[in-house]
C-alpha cells in the first residue's frame, strides 16, 4: 500500500494531522489498534478548555465526534483494529491486522502515539481490582462498567481529579486522594475544591503501605505521616503521571532528549514538529505531555509541515501558519510545560539519546 | 454492574448478548470488551501470574501491560482489554503459558 | 521502597530486591536490570516497568533521570501471533525485516 502521508494514532493530535494534511489534496492513511477514532477522547466526558480558538469549549468524546466528521469531508483511509508492529528495511511501516502484516510505503510519517500511563508500586499492587485512572475512566465511560464500589485513588494529578469526580458521579464511593508529596500535583485547583467539598478526604505524604485481599483487592492498609489507617476498598485507581510513548520512534531511529517538563524522554524535534528523521513528524502527548489545545495545535503544526514537504502548501504560506499556532500554544500551553518545550526545540541540535544501544 | 444509565452519555447499552466464562453464562453488552464485560459480572481474576500463580485482572485497559491475557475461543493469551465480546463468545481465564511446541504431521 | 518484596516487573514477576541487587552490583541501565533478572522480558516487554526501574536505579545512585537511557524498543512493537507474522504474511519480506534477526538466502534461513 502506497500513501502521501501515513498518521499512527487516531486521537486528537493524528485527527488534527489528517486534516490538515488530507484537505490539501494529499493521501493521508490513519492507523489505530482500537475500533474507532478519537483515541482517549472517547471516554472523557469533562469540558475540555481551552481549546484552540477554531473550536468551542466542548467534551472530549463532543471533540472526537467532531474531529471524526471532519475528515469525513476528505478521502482519509482509515485503518482501524490496525496497528504498527515494526518497519521494514525500506522503511515501509509493517502494519498488521491480526490475520496479516503488510507493508505501508508512506512519503511522510506522523507519529501520534500518545502517552502512557505510569504505575505506582506498592505490595501487591498486581492484583484484581487495582488499575491505572485511565482504565477506570475508559470502564465507567466507555464500556458502562462499574469497576467497584469503593475506591482510592492514589496520586493527585488533572487526570486523578476529573476520574475522581467522573467515578463518584456513577455512584461510586472514592473513599481518599492518597498523594505522597504535601500538596495536589493538580494544575486547576477548581476540580481538587470539588472533591474537598464532597467531603473526599486528601492524605498528604502518604501512600499505599499494602494491599489485600481474597484473588481482588479487599482492603488497604494507608502509611499517613503518623499512623497506618486500613480501608475497605475494591477498587484502587493510580496516577503515577503520564509519558510519551515512545517504541515507534525507537524502530524509526529518532534520536530522543529527556525534558522532565515534557515527561521524561521525548523524541527530538524542531519548530516544524520534524523529528531528526526528516521524513517522520511528531505531534501530540508523543512530543510532550500536555492538554487538549497544544495536542491539536501540535497536530495541525506537525500536519502543515508534512503537507510543506509534500508541496501541498507554499513555503511562505506554510510559515505563517506555523507562526500562528506556536504563538497560540504559547497562549494556551501551561507555562513550565511550554518553557519545557522551547527548551527541547533548542536541544534539538545535540540529541542526547541517538544510537547508544549496542546488543 | 452495568451502566445502564450514565450520567453524561444516557443510555447506551441496547444490544445484549450472552459470553461463557469457564463454561457459565453471563450477560454483557456489544461493543464492551471482555474484560470489562467479566468485571461487570463481578468477575475481575481473568488468569494468574506466569511465576508465582498470582491472581492478575484489568490493570492498563489500553493493550499495553498484558495483565488482562485470556483465551477466548480456543486462542491463548488474547488481551482481554481490546477485545469486544461477541455472543456466544468462550472465554477462560488465563492459567498457563499456552503449549507453543507441537508435533508436525502429528496425525 | 519499604518492602523490597514489591513485584516491579509484573510480568516476570521480579521484585524491587532482584532489581536492587543488580544496581548494587554495578547496574546503572534499564538493560543491565533487565539482562541479569529478565524484568521487562515478559509480555507487555518494559512497557510498565521502565520508569518504575528508572526511579529505582535513580533513587539507589542518586543518577538523574536523564543519565538513565531507555531500554531497547525491539520489534514486535505490541505481541503479535507467530502465526501472522509469519504464514499469512502477504509479502514475504515481511519475515525478513520485521524478524529483523532472521537472514534470508533465497528464501531460506541463512
Amino acid at each position: 500500500m502506497q500513501t502521501d502521508v501515513l498518521i499512527i494514532g487516531g486521537g486528537p493530535a493524528g485527527l488534527s494531522a489528517a486534516i490538515e494534511a488530507a484537505s490539501r489534496g494529499l493521501d493521508v492513511t490513519i492507523v489505530d489498534e482500537a475500533n474507532q477514532l478519537g483515541g482517549q477522547l472517547n471516554q472523557q466526558t469533562q469540558e475540555l478548555r481551552p481549546l484552540p480558538s477554531i473550536y468551542e469549549s466542548m467534551r472530549g468524546f463532543e471533540l472526537a465526534h467532531k474531529l471524526i466528521e471532519q475528515i469525513k469531508d476528505y478521502n482519509v483511509r482509515q485503518l482501524l483494529n490496525h496497528r504498527v508492529v515494526g518497519f521494514y528495511a525500506d522503511g515501509s511501516a509493517g502494519i498488521t491486522d491480526e490475520e496479516n502484516v503488510f507493508p505501508v510505503n508512506a512519503k511522510k510519517i506522523i507519529v501520534a502515539s500518545g502517552a502512557a500511563e505510569k504505575a505506582v508500586a506498592f505490595p501487591k499492587w498486581t492484583m484484581p481490582g487495582i488499575m491505572t485512572i485511565g482504565a477506570a475512566q475508559t470502564l465507567i465511560n466507555r464500556d458502562f462498567v462499574m469497576p467497584g464500589r469503593e475506591a482510592v485513588i492514589v496520586g493527585s494529578s488533572d487526570f486523578a481529579m476529573e476520574t475522581a469526580i467522573q467515578l463518584m458521579d456513577v455512584g461510586i464511593r472514592v473513599k481518599a486522594i492518597i498523594e505522597k508529596q504535601s500538596g495536589t500535583a493538580a494544575k486547576e485547583q477548581e476540580k481538587v475544591s470539588e472533591l474537598t467539598r464532597k467531603g473526599i478526604p486528601f492524605y498528604f505524604n502518604s501512600f499505599i503501605k499494602e494491599a489485600r485481599g481474597n484473588g481482588q483487592v479487599e482492603q488497604i492498609d494507608v502509611a499517613l505521616p503518623d499512623e497506618v489507617i486500613t480501608l475497605n476498598v475494591d477498587l484502587v485507581c493510580m496516577d503515577g503521571g503520564r509519558a510519551p510513548i515512545l517504541d515507534v520512534f525507537y524502530q524509526l531511529g529518532c534520536s530522543f532528549g529527556f525534558q522532565e517538563e515534557l515527561g521524561g524522554w521525548v523524541p527530538q524535534y524542531n519548530n516544524r514538529l520534524q523529528t531528526d528523521r526528516e521524513d517522520v513528524f511528531i505531534a501530540g502527548n508523543a512530543a510532550g505531555i500536555s492538554t487538549h489545545g497544544p495536542l491539536l495545535l501540535t497536530g495541525m503544526i506537525a500536519g502543515i509541515s508534512a503537507s510543506e514537504e509534500l508541496q501541498a502548501i507554499s513555503h511562505a504560506e506554510a510559515h505563517e501558519m506555523r507562526e500562528a499556532l506556536w504563538k497560540e500554544l504559547g497562549l494556551l500551553e501551561y507555562k513550565e510545560v511550554y518553557s519545557g518545550r522551547v527548551k527541547h526545540l533548542e536541544n534539538f541540535a545535540s540529541p542526547v539519546l541517538k544510537d547508544q544501544f549496542i546488543s | 454492574m452495568h451502566i445502564e444509565k450514565h450520567p453524561v452519555l444516557g443510555r447506551q447499552l441496547h444490544k445484549p448478548v450472552t459470553i461463557y466464562f469457564n463454561d457459565q453464562p453471563y450477560q454483557a453488552y456489544a461493543q464492551q470488551s471482555v474484560a470489562a464485560a467479566l468485571m461487570a459480572n463481578g468477575i475481575k481474576k481473568l488468569g494468574v501470574s506466569r511465576k508465582l500463580v498470582q491472581s492478575r485482572g484489568l490493570f492498563c485497559s489500553r493493550g499495553r501491560c498484558c495483565s488482562c491475557y485470556m483465551t477466548i475461543d480456543g486462542e491463548d493469551h488474547v488481551r482481554s482489554c481490546m477485545t469486544e465480546v461477541e455472543d456466544g463468545m468462550r472465554i477462560n481465564s488465563n492459567m498457563d503459558d499456552p503449549e507453543v511446541r507441537r508435533e508436525i504431521n502429528a496425525d | 521502597m519499604d518492602d523490597k518484596s514489591t513485584i516491579i516487573c509484573r510480568c516476570e514477576e521480579i521484585s524491587c530486591e532482584e532489581v536492587e541487587e543488580v544496581i548494587s552490583n554495578g547496574g546503572r541501565t534499564f538493560d543491565d536490570v533487565k539482562r541479569i533478572t529478565r524484568c521487562g522480558m515478559g509480555p507487555c516487554q518494559a512497557k510498565i516497568c521502565t520508569s518504575l526501574v528508572a526511579e529505582i536505579i535513580h533513587q539507589q545512585t542518586g543518577l538523574s533521570l536523564s543519565e538513565i537511557p531507555l531500554p531497547r524498543m525491539r520489534m514486535p512493537i505490541s505481541p503479535i501471533k507467530l502465526e501472522t507474522l509469519a504464514t499469512n504474511s502477504t509479502s514475504f519480506s515481511a519475515v525478513k525485516s520485521v524478524l529483523d534477526e532472521v537472514e534470508l538466502e533465497e528464501g531460506k534461513v541463512r
